[in-house]
């Protein structure tokens, strides 16, 4: 009976490509990877399906309820309350003074006032109580991200998480189930995975400028050190806190999304194995002998999180993506943005500014092993995006404009009904690594398996980043 | 619609949710064909929809045109480099009757149309036993969108030829060194002149010294009208891999290529890569000015064969800047 099937590249290649793989990345020792209990899918429940490819329900005006207003939630609203089609109805903080001071400032702005919510730590469940909310933001200390994106859900709204979305692989897989069981989008706030160097260095990719794709680097390296010791900036010191209490590479998503993007993790390849190294702890303890007067209550804590946590990631396909952690070390800001392939590289942060930043080498429109500007390319692979809204992004939000493009397409796409650029597989195989790492490193830096959160569904290519041009839907 | 020579009834296994080898009575209508006479393999791609970003389906169809029953097929497909593809491989279980097709369905990610002129080229490979005997067949598919530059003169993209009171300009070689025109003058190459290789009248670059004067070849398309013998085009190479694909497409939609190569132009053998020496020049000029006197630095030509019954409407260039062109033009 002739039948068809496909020959896996494991079956071309003799088998066990990922183990195999893993082992060399970490470092060619003769040990499988390790498979963490969450690091298999748990079986769906009967009626349980799958969110690839669900578009949202159109809605003609998409509300938000913001839960989380420190200096990042707050900032975010604004920029919610300036997309066309986007009212915030809602708002809440446990302080309730946040609450008021932002209510105040949409409607002096000559928006409509939200609702304000807060004095509480479960005053959040109050306002997903409401239903005149269809998205929630929630911007608070990460401990908080699991416990009120999965209330969101289960109240029945769509979700958008400050990163992580969870820290837990069992967290990851609860969320992940938890928006397959009530039919609810949840994605990861990766506003950097819409930077314009970041779309561009995707659609070169998908051009075959880089030729196949071989490895990529990202990471998030910036200098927080005086942050991380104001008594005001993250409140009740919640960011540094977690430097006394984790080892994970907290917070590399920004620089890993967009490798993952461009290498169609989730769409043909998934991250396979991870294996974490991680620097000694001396970058805080250092600024803080050198910059915190004696007395301040960090003089009681003790840093357990290395300075540059590194996690070599293998996929699938047999790429290498390296994403890097460090925020307690002087040096200037970098995510890195490196991409290569058989026939070049990019590397963001290397450049000259007005050329994008970037540098190029690809072939065959390069020759002589010397660097390129980026400024060409950038130009022709601009995402139409950034040539729809780039203006109107760099005058309304925050991080160059990536947050205002974030804002505006998760809105186009909930006004429209379209499919997520970023959906719940995207975001929790970002955030795996942060559980991960820690596995890892405990394991003196072992391979862990990453868990396929798709559920085997990664082999399919799909649109994602790399999307078509769109009207947003026009306001009544 | 169960096919005409399958052996047992056909199983469609899905693969990854969407893929199927689906048997088919005959290849389907313009399509690419392999190369071959009417008992060898045909294998046929499907128009490849490239209004993307999209993820488009390709359709591959195999059709035994051998005597004997088709076994362990396996068709493969990819495009262009970096252009992902779903799933690479398929296979078919069981035999092909003769005269009986299959078709295997491919899906493929393809990115926003490019501005300018592009080509896109995929290709799909069976394997199997039995049929024609020949173990494999293979097909290829170009399609290709834009306008080719109007001249050679259009894609010069590289200042290789400077003047020695004025050498600063100058990078043939990606370290700031280009031709002497003055040396090239005392060889008989000087800006608008004629130039004769391999039976083709070819003209040196006719702009000022110090100014964009030949193409570092990147699969640049440019328009050339005529009909010849072959393609004669001159020029030199830098490091030692200077060698690439021509491809010339003719008014009638057909295409043919050929291999050229030239030597470095310094330090390789002259007929390196097959290559006819044109001229040499004494020396070189380097970022300081005029040194490296009593080396040779040189021109060669190469050629590729047309169908001379068919008129040339553009080639498109190797894809190697290592190859630096200063003309092309068709030999009688």
């Amino acid at each position: 009976m002739p039948e068809i099937r496909s020959v896996s590249r494991r079956l071309l290649l003799g088998g066990a490509l990922a183990t195999t793989g893993a082992l060399a990345a970490g470092g060619g020792a003769s040990q499988a990877a390790a498979a963490p209990r969450a690091a298999v899918a748990p079986p769906r429940r009967p009626g349980q399906t799958s969110m690839i490819d669900v578009p949202y329900p159109a809605h003609r005006t998409v509300r938000v309820g913001v839960i989380g207003l420190g200096n990042r939630g707050s900032g975010m609203t604004t920029g919610w309350a300036a997309v066309p089609g986007c009212t915030v109805t809602a708002v809440c903080d446990i302080r309730a003074d946040r609450a008021k001071r932002t209510a105040d400032g949409l409607a002096n702005a000559g928006k409509p006032r939200p609702a304000e919510y807060g004095g509480s730590a479960d005053a959040y469940q109050r306002m997903l109580s409401r239903d005149d909310i269809d998205l929630v933001y929630i911007a608070t200390p990460w401990e908080f991200h699991y416990p009120q994106g999965k209330a969101a859900l289960l109240a029945g709204k769509h979700v958008i998480v400050e990163l992580p979305i969870a820290t837990e692989l069992d967290e990851l897989w609860d969320l992940v189930d938890t928006s397959e069981r009530t039919r609810r989008h949840l994605m990861l706030a990766e506003n950097c995975s819409y930077g314009r160097n970041e779309l561009a260095m995707l659609k070169m990719a998908h051009e075959g400028l880089f030729g196949d794709i071989t490895n990529g680097h990202g990471g998030y390296l910036h200098d927080l050190r005086a942050l991380l010791f104001s008594d005001t900036y993250y409140t009740d010191s919640w960011r540094r806190l977690w430097h006394t209490r984790s080892t994970a590479s907290f917070y590399a998503m920004h620089g890993l999304a967009p490798i993952a993007a461009a290498m169609d993790i989730n769409r043909g390849d998934r991250m396979a194995t991870l294996t974490a190294t991680a620097t000694a702890p001396k970058g805080l303890a250092d600024y803080r002998a050198r910059f915190v007067p004696r007395g301040h209550p960090s003089w009681n804590e003790t840093y357990v999180n290395g300075d540059l946590v590194t996690c070599l990631i293998e996929t699938a396909q047999g790429r290498i993506i390296r994403a890097e952690h460090d925020v307690s070390s002087p040096r200037p800001y970098s995510r890195i943005n490196t991409l290569a392939g058989s026939r070049g590289i990019f590397e963001d942060y290397a450049g000259v500014v007005s050329a994008g930043g970037g540098r190029i080498y690809v072939e065959p429109d390069h020759s002589g092993h010397s660097w390129r500007d980026f400024g060409s390319y950038r130009k022709e692979f601009d995402h139409w995006l950034w040539k729809k809204i780039g203006d109107d992004a760099e005058n309304n939000g925050g991080h160059g404009g990536m947050d205002y493009v974030l804002q505006w397409r998760t809105v186009q796409l909930m006004r429209a009904g379209l499919v997520p650029d970023i959906d719940v597989y995207d975001s929790a195989a970002w955030c795996a690594p942060v559980p991960l790492s820690v596995m890892s490193l405990a394991a003196n830096g072992r391979p862990v398996q990453i868990p396929d959160f798709t559920r085997g569904a990664w082999v399919n290519l799909r649109m994602g980043l790399d999307s078509r041009t769109t009207e947003m839907p026009p306001v009544a | 619609m169960r096919p005409a020579g399958f052996i047992g009834s056909f199983r469609a296994a899905v693969v990854a949710g969407v893929l199927a080898l689906l048997p088919v009575a005959g290849a389907t209508a313009a399509e690419a064909e392999a190369p071959g006479d009417a008992a060898r393999t045909k294998v046929a791609i499907s128009t490849v929809d490239l209004d993307g970003p999209a993820i488009s389906t390709v359709r591959v169809t195999v059709t035994n045109a051998g005597p004997d029953r088709m076994r362990a097929l396996k068709v493969s497909f990819g495009g262009p480099a970096g252009w992902a593809v779903q799933p690479s491989v398929l296979q078919v279980d069981g035999s092909l009757a003769r005269g009986a097709s299959a078709e295997a369905t491919f899906r493929i990610q393809v990115p926003e149309r490019r501005a300018g002129f592009t080509v896109r080229t995929f290709t799909a490979t069976t394997t199997y036993l039995g049929g024609d005997g020949a173990g494999s067949a293979t097909a290829t598919r170009t399609q290709h969108s834009g306008t080719p530059l109007a001249s050679l003169a259009a894609a010069y993209n590289n200042v290789g030829i400077t003047d020695e009171s004025d050498t600063g300009p100058g990078n043939y070689d990606g370290e700031g060194n280009s031709f002497s025109a003055q040396k090239l003058a005392a060889v008989g190459l000087r800006p608008g002149e004629p130039v004769t290789a391999l039976g083709a009248e070819l003209r040196w670059p006719n702009v000022p010294s110090g100014t964009r004067n030949n193409v570092s070849a990147a699969g640049q398309a440019v328009a050339l009208g005529g009909t010849g013998s072959r393609l004669v085009l001159l020029g030199s190479g830098v490091t030692s891999g200077a060698s690439g694909t021509v491809t010339v497409y003719y008014t009638d939609g057909t295409t043919g290529s050929g291999s050229i190569g030239f030597p470095n132009w310094s330090f390789d053998p002259a007929n390196a890569h097959g290559a006819t020496l044109v001229a040499s020049s004494d020396g070189r000029n380097r970022p300081s000015g005029y040194g490296n006197a009593g080396i040779a630095y040189r021109v060669f030509a190469h050629s590729v064969p047309l169908d001379p019954a068919k008129t040339v409407e553009f080639v498109v260039l190797p894809a190697n800047g290592n190859i630096h062109l200063f003309d092309m033009a068709l030999a009688p």
